[in-house]
């Protein structure tokens, strides 16, 4: 009897969920499998409006895996992904460290940070541009100590550098926001008895915070990659891509190719790879919320 | 012990005081490159190009501010960039509200399902729904419409707000809907009168948050938006850029308009943007 109550008060709720679920679907869903569908088809702008686009199998794949600029963007991608985790993780890792402490300008400092998160990653772009001038701030501030700054952002081998360092004035405050609601989770009383026998900070630090924030830091690891992995507008912005594909990611090749050349299925299929790559990461990052959602 | 005395002469005070000078130097070091911004916006075309770069502005001006402000191109730039913020705001709290509610006030069947929906497709690169896209609306005479890409954008949007507000949601005591349904609300009447208003914390967030999504958009806006004139200010970064050339107090004020909106709601709402943040990352 009581499970039939509560069965048809369950019902209730459908008209509440359904819209946002059935938008999702049409909206996210419906062009997942189509963009999978293109990455097999030759669709490009002159067959088209035609409708005569024809299956081609793998054939985008194989162009794809065998084109050296594809396979550099490939490696652009995940070096520009490791270097953010790498540094936004480890500086945001000691902020959080340091803004947990309670002192009288934590909170106001660690909030004030932040604002690098919140403004459009479009200006980000644009005031990267500005400071890796040759003549800019960066430089600038180089050769008050007697460095003369490489020409940043028009030279293959340092354009990335001037990104990632961009990437991370944006990724260090949100990873040190995570992390800082991870320590918060830490019980005050393991450390109070840890120092009653003696423990160091160090000690504390390896013995205690780090096996017991586990499952925070690998969210932030992993919702870190996903961010980083398919970043697009700092790039666009910042350097375009340039000089010679040296900043280019998946994600603004992807964009190239459906709409600067109108090669749609290969634009498609980039976005495959690109999404793949983040499914490895993903699930691993959702088993972790439904487990964690199973046990509440 | 007065306050000198207590933040010069006690073990902890001297802690606490070289703590905050710490990160007040964090703090210039990360919110210099804002400041970098503003303080080229203010100087002029013969400071810009000079051989010395200077660190604030020696012949201050408004005229990059009023050169962005009195271009109509400009103008119309700003309002879309109000448009795409307000129209993703707007689907955003009309799916994610209701859904966040009915996540988390029952379990109903399908529930995993539901949810495994809404997470994944806060994860999924925008890239992935591009092109598909743009075909789909160009097929339905969608594009160079303000609800192209606000359509696209509310997609991240509205998991965002369920994931957020869920909690919310399962915090209000069940007594107080029961006592609405007592009194003969109905269920979208208790829906509306009663849960709505007891969440309005967390749906501060999910305004200014929807809000500044649609506001920071560069990639649907650019794409689907094939008119020029209805790309919001994201968008016509590098048009803007090749109109000044290396006016970069120009471009600069151009910046420093685009991010004011942000800096003005964060300083107001800080706490809900911050709060919100971390909730709609990492779920507790």
């Amino acid at each position: 009897m009581k499970t039939q109550i509560r069965s048809r008060k369950d019902r209730e709720c459908y008209p509440f969920i359904l819209p946002a679920f059935i938008y999702l679907l049409v909206v996210v869903g419906y062009p997942i499998v189509y963009n999978f569908v293109l990455s097999f088809k030759n669709t490009n702008v002159k067959n088209l409006a035609s409708g005569s686009s024809v299956f081609i199998g793998f054939q985008n794949y194989k162009e794809l895996f065998t084109d050296p600029t594809f396979l550099l963007i490939l490696r652009n991608t995940f070096i520009f992904t490791i270097a953010c985790l790498a540094f936004q993780f480890t500086i945001g890792f000691l902020f959080a460290l340091f803004f947990y402490k309670k002192f009288t300008f934590a909170g106001p400092i660690r909030g004030m940070i932040l604002v690098s998160y919140m403004i459009p990653m479009s200006v980000t772009g644009l005031l990267g541009q500005n400071i890796f001038l040759n003549t800019g701030l960066i430089n600038d501030l180089l050769s008050r100590i007697g460095i003369t700054g490489p020409e940043w952002l028009t030279q293959t081998s340092t354009a990335l550098i001037g990104v990632i360092i961009m990437n991370n004035w944006v990724g260090i405050p949100f990873n040190m926001l995570l992390l800082i609601s991870g320590l918060s989770n830490v019980p005050q009383e393991v450390y109070e008895s840890s120092s009653i026998d003696g423990a160091t900070k160090v000690q504390q630090f390896f013995q205690i915070t780090l096996p017991l924030m586990k499952d925070a830091i690998f969210a932030v690891l992993m919702l870190g990659f996903i961010y980083t992995f398919r970043a697009f507008d700092l790039m666009y912005i910042m350097t375009a891509g340039g000089p010679l594909n040296s900043t280019d990611v998946l994600a603004t090749y992807s964009y190239t190719l459906s709409f600067t050349q109108y090669q749609f299925s290969k634009g498609s299929a980039v976005a495959v790879v690109l999404f793949l790559c983040l499914l490895i990461v993903g699930l691993f990052y959702l088993r972790l919320i439904v487990k964690g959602e199973e046990d509440t | 012990m007065n306050k000198f005395q207590y933040l010069f002469h006690t073990r902890s005070g001297r802690k606490n005081f070289w703590c905050c000078v710490l990160s007040v130097v964090i703090a210039v070091i990360f919110l210099f490159p804002l400041y970098w911004m503003l303080q080229i916006s203010f100087k002029s075309d013969m400071e810009t190009f000079g051989k010395v770069l200077t660190y604030f502005p020696h012949q201050f001006t408004i005229d990059p501010w009023l050169a962005n402000l009195k271009d109509k191109d400009f103008i119309a730039s700003l309002k879309n960039s109000f448009i795409n913020g307000f129209l993703t705001m707007f689907i955003t709290l009309v799916f994610g509200i209701p859904a966040a509610y009915g996540m988390g006030r029952y379990k109903p069947k399908g529930f995993k399902a539901f949810l495994l929906v809404f997470l994944v497709s806060q994860m999924l690169p925008a890239s992935l729904m591009l092109t598909p896209m743009y075909l789909t609306f160009s097929k339905i005479h969608l594009l160079g419409t303000y609800f192209a890409p606000t359509i696209a954008i509310a997609a991240g949007s509205i998991p965002f707000a369920v994931i957020t507000l869920r909690p919310y949601f399962k915090s209000v005591p069940v007594s107080l809907d029961e006592a609405a349904r007592i009194d003969g609300c109905g269920v979208a009447k208790s829906f509306f009168l009663v849960m709505v208003p007891a969440v309005k914390t967390g749906i501060v967030t999910i305004v200014v948050i929807s809000f500044l999504n649609g506001w920071n958009d560069l990639m649907f806006s650019m794409t689907f938006n094939v008119k020029p004139e209805m790309r919001p200010l994201t968008a016509n970064i590098h048009k803007f850029q090749s109109k000044y050339g290396t006016k970069w107090n120009c471009i600069m004020a151009y910046g420093a308009i685009l991010v004011l909106p942000v800096v003005i709601m964060f300083i107001f709402l800080q706490k809900y943007i911050v709060g919100g943040l971390t909730a709609g990352a990492v779920k507790e």
